[in-house]
C-alpha cells in the first residue's frame, strides 16, 4: 500500500554550500539520502513530494557543518498483510515461485498454489493447470495476496498466496 | 522531478489513512506525530556535540524502541480496524514447513527459530524444515523419472574448468592474453579474463558438448568450493543462456559444513544423484555417488598448487584432447548408467539405485584379474588400506599378497624386484601403478603394454 506522510529527518550541511541555494542544496542532497532506502517503520521510500519545514540550523563547533532539521513529505510503500499485490515474477522452481513488487521480494510456496497447478521443470521452469489454460513462469505477472510481511532496514520479504478467488497469472509473457 | 514547498499531491483518502498511520507512529515518540528523525553520522569529539549527539540519541531510542517488535503489531491492528479479509489458513495446525524472511512460507507467521536447513542459494532468506526437503524430494522424484532424468551434481575447479589469478600467469603464458575470448557470445569462447575477479579462466575441452548432452539426461547443479560470486560468474560462462542450471548453483558459503560437500542442500534423493568432482575428500559421506575426475591442470599456477613442476598445458600451448578427454569418456559413462537405469534394470522404478548402478558398471573394468603388488606400498603400510588396492577391488579386480598361479598382473615401478621377475618369466602382465588409476579414470581396462615398468631402472 502507498502512503504519503510525513518524516523528518536531520541534514549536515557543508559550509560550501551555503548561500543562495542552500535551500535546493538541502532538498537534492535530502532526495539522495532518503529516496530509494527502507526503514522498518514506514516501509520504503518512493518519493518526496514536498518540503513541509526546515528548521533552525545548528552551526557545529570545529566542523562549520550546519545540522538542519527537515520536515518533508513522501509516498512510501509498505506492505500490509491481506493486501493485495500485482508482481512479477524472478524465479519458479519446485519450492514455488518468488515476485517482486518493486522493492518487495515476495514467496509464493508451492502449499499456497492451487493444486491443480503442477509444477513443471524444463528450460522455462512453470506451473501448470493440468488443462494447460493457466502458466506461471518467470516474468509472468500475478496478483497474490500478503498473508505475512516483515520489513527490514534495506529489504521488504513478504509470505504470498494465490490459492483464493480472483488471484493469479494477471498477464502470461508466454502467451503475448 | 520537481519539487514543490506547497504539495498538492493530499488525496483524501490517502491522507485519513496517513493520518491514522502518523497518530500510530507517533505514540511513544516525542509528540510531534508522524515524524521521525533519523541523523547522519557525524565524527565531531566537542563537548557540544557529544551533548547533542546524547540528546539525540536518547530520542532516537525513544523512537527506535518499539520498533522491531511493534512494526508487526501495528500492522495487524491496521489490518484489523480496516477488516481486510483474514487468511483462510488454521495458524495453529500450521507445521511451518519452511521460512523466507523469518516468516513461515505457509502460514505467514513470524517465527522465532530458523529451523531446518537453509536454501540461500535458491533465494536470500529461504529455509526448509526436514519433512519439508523429504516431501520435496518425492514429488520432484516422480516428475523427473517421468522425464527419465536422474541428478547430476558437477563440481567447477579442475572438473569443468580451470582458474587462475591474473598475477599468477607465468611468462610462458603470456601468449594467452592474446588469445583471450570476447564474452560478447561466450557459448563459443572456452578462455576468458574476469578482470574484475583478476582471473584467467580455461573452459575444459568438451564441456559445451558435454553440459548439452549431460541436460537432456539429468537435472544439473554446480556445486564448488569457490565463494559466491565466483560461482555464478564460472555458470554464465558455462551455461550463457541459462540453460542447465537456472537457481541451482551452491556454492561453499551455500553449504552446511565447512570444507565438505553435502547432498543436503539439494532437493534430490541420494539414490538418484551422481557427482563428478576431482576432489573425493570433499564427500565423504557420499562416496558411492562420486564419479571421481582427472584433475584438469591447465594454469601453471594450478600445476603448482599441486606439486607438479613439469610444464603447463598452457605453458606447453597443448590442451587435454577434445574427442577423447576426461570430458568425452564421463558422458560415455553417464549415458551408460542411465540407460542402465531407465531401461536395463528390472525392479520397480522408485526402488532403483543409481549407486548401485555405478558400482556395477565399476566393478566390469578390471573383471577378471587377480593383482598383487610389489614394493608399491610404503613398508609395514596396511596393503588394504591403501587408494590403489582399494581402486582396484572397486573396479573388480582381486587383490592379493600370496604369490601364486591364479595372479595375472603385477603391479610395480621398479622391473628389478622378486615379483617383478616372476612376472616377466611366468609372463603375466607387469604394470605400472598409473595403469590402475588410467583404468579406474577411463572406466575401460587400458592396454598393459602403455603402462609397462621400466626395464633399465631394474638393474
Ligand atoms: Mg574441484
Ligand atoms: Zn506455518
Amino acid at each position: 500500500m502507498f502512503f504519503h506522510i510525513v518524516l523528518e529527518r536531520n541534514m549536515q550541511l557543508h559550509p560550501r554550500f551555503f548561500g543562495r541555494n542552500l535551500r535546493d542544496n538541502l532538498v537534492a542532497k535530502l532526495m539522495k539520502d532518503v529516496e530509494g532506502t527502507c526503514s522498518g517503520r514506514h516501509g520504503f521510500v518512493v518519493a518526496i513530494t514536498g518540503i513541509e519545514n526546515i528548521g533552525k540550523g545548528l552551526i557545529r563547533e570545529g566542523t562549520g557543518y550546519v545540522t538542519f532539521p527537515v520536515k518533508y513529505q513522501c509516498v512510501v510503500f509498505r506492505p500490509f498483510k491481506g493486501e493485495i499485490l500485482e508482481a512479477v515474477v524472478t524465479m519458479v522452481n519446485k519450492m514455488g515461485f518468488f515476485a517482486e513488487a518493486g522493492p518487495v521480494q515476495i514467496f509464493v510456496s508451492n502449499h499456497l498454489i492451487p493444486d491443480d497447478m503442477e509444477f513443471q521443470s524444463g528450460d522455462m521452469p512453470n506451473y501448470t493447470t493440468s488443462d494447460g489454460s493457466v502458466k506461471i513462469q518467470k516474468d509472468s505477472e500475478v496478483r497474490l495476496k500478503i498473508i505475512g510481511t516483515r520489513v527490514d532496514a534495506t529489504e521488504i520479504f513478504c509470505i504470498g498466496t494465490i490459492k483464493d478467488d480472483f488471484l493469479g497469472v494477471i498477464n502470461d509473457p508466454a502467451a503475448a | 522531478m520537481s519539487l514543490v514547498t506547497d504539495s498538492p499531491v493530499h488525496s483524501s483518502s490517502s491522507d485519513d489513512f496517513a493520518s491514522y498511520l502518523d497518530a500510530q507512529l507517533g505514540s511513544g515518540s516525542t509528540g510531534t506525530s508522524g515524524s521521525s528523525a533519523d541523523d547522519e553520522t557525524d565524527n565531531e569529539s566537542d563537548h557540544e556535540s557529544e551533548r547533542i549527539k546524547r540528546r539525540k540519541a536518547e530520542k532516537l531510542e525513544i523512537l527506535e524502541e518499539p520498533e522491531g517488535s511493534t512494526s508487526r503489531e501495528y500492522s495487524e491492528q491496521i489490518v484489523d480496524s480496516e477488516q481486510i479479509v483474514e487468511t483462510n489458513i488454521k495458524q495453529d495446525s500450521c507445521s511451518h514447513p519452511g521460512s523466507f524472511g523469518g516468516m513461515c512460507m505457509r502460514c505467514g507467521k513470524s517465527l522465532e527459530e530458523k529451523s531446518g536447513v537453509t536454501f540461500g542459494y535458491i533465494h536470500k532468506g529461504l529455509w526448509l524444515a526436514n519433512d519439508e526437503i523429504a516431501r520435496l524430494r518425492k514429488t520432484d522424484m516422480k516428475n523427473l523419472l517421468r522425464y527419465k532424468k536422474l541428478y547430476l551434481i558437477l563440481d567447477l575447479d579442475h572438473t569443468l574448468l580451470n582458474s587462475t589469478s591474473l598475477a599468477h600467469i607465468s611468462s610462458d603464458e603470456e601468449h594467452l592474453r592474446g588469445k583471450v575470448d570476447s564474452r560478447e557470445d561466450i557459448s563459443k569462447g572456452s578462455l576468458f579474463i574476469l578482470e574484475h575477479m583478476h582471473t584467467m579462466t580455461k573452459l575444459r575441452p568438451f564441456v559445451r558438448t558435454f553440459l548439452k548432452e549431460a541436460s537432456e539426461m539429468f537435472e544439473m547443479y554446480i556445486y564448488t568450493m569457490g565463494d559466491r560470486s565466483y560461482a555464478l560468474e564460472m555458470a554464465k560462462l558455462l551455461d550463457p543462456k541459462r540453460e542447465y542450471f537456472h537457481e541451482r548453483v551452491i556454492s561453499r558459503d551455500d553449504g552446511t559444513q565447512r570444507h565438505q560437500k553435502g547432498l543436503d542442500v539439494v532437493l534430490g534423493q541420494e539414490s538418484y544423484v551422481l557427482i563428478l568432482d576431482d576432489t573425493e575428500q570433499a564427500w565423504t559421506k557420499h562416496k558411492d555417488n562420486l564419479l571421481l575426475m582427472e584433475r584438469y591442470h591447465y594454469f601453471a599456477s594450478s600445476c603448482q598448487q599441486f606439486g607438479f613442476s613439469c610444464k603447463s598445458l598452457s605453458e606447453m600451448e597443448t590442451d587435454e584432447n577434445e574427442g577423447d578427454g576426461a570430458l568425452a569418456t564421463v558422458i560415455g559413462v553417464l549415458k551408460r548408467v542411465h540407460t542402465i537405469f531407465f531401461h536395463e534394470l528390472e525392479d520397480e522404478l522408485a526402488g532403483r539405485d543409481v549407486r548401485q548402478v555405478l558400482k556395477t558398471l565399476r566393478k566390469e573394468v578390471l573383471e577378471g584379474c587377480k593383482i598383487i603388488f610389489s614394493r608399491v606400498f610404503p613398508t609395514h603400510f596396511p596393503a588394504r588400506q591403501h587408494q590403489l588396492w582399494k581402486m582396484a577391488e572397486q573396479l573388480g579386480a582381486t587383490c592379493t599378497v600370496d604369490l601364486d598361479d591364479s595372479v595375472t598382473h603385477v603391479v610395480a615401478t621398479d622391473a628389478g624386484t622378486e615379483k617383478s621377475r616372476w612376472a616377466v618369466k611366468e609372463k603375466k602382465s607387469l604394470v605400472h601403478p598409473r595403469w590402475i588409476e588410467a583404468s579406474y579414470y577411463f572406466w575401460k581396462r587400458q592396454p598393459e603394454e602403455s603402462f609397462s615398468v621400466d626395464q633399465k631402472a631394474s638393474s
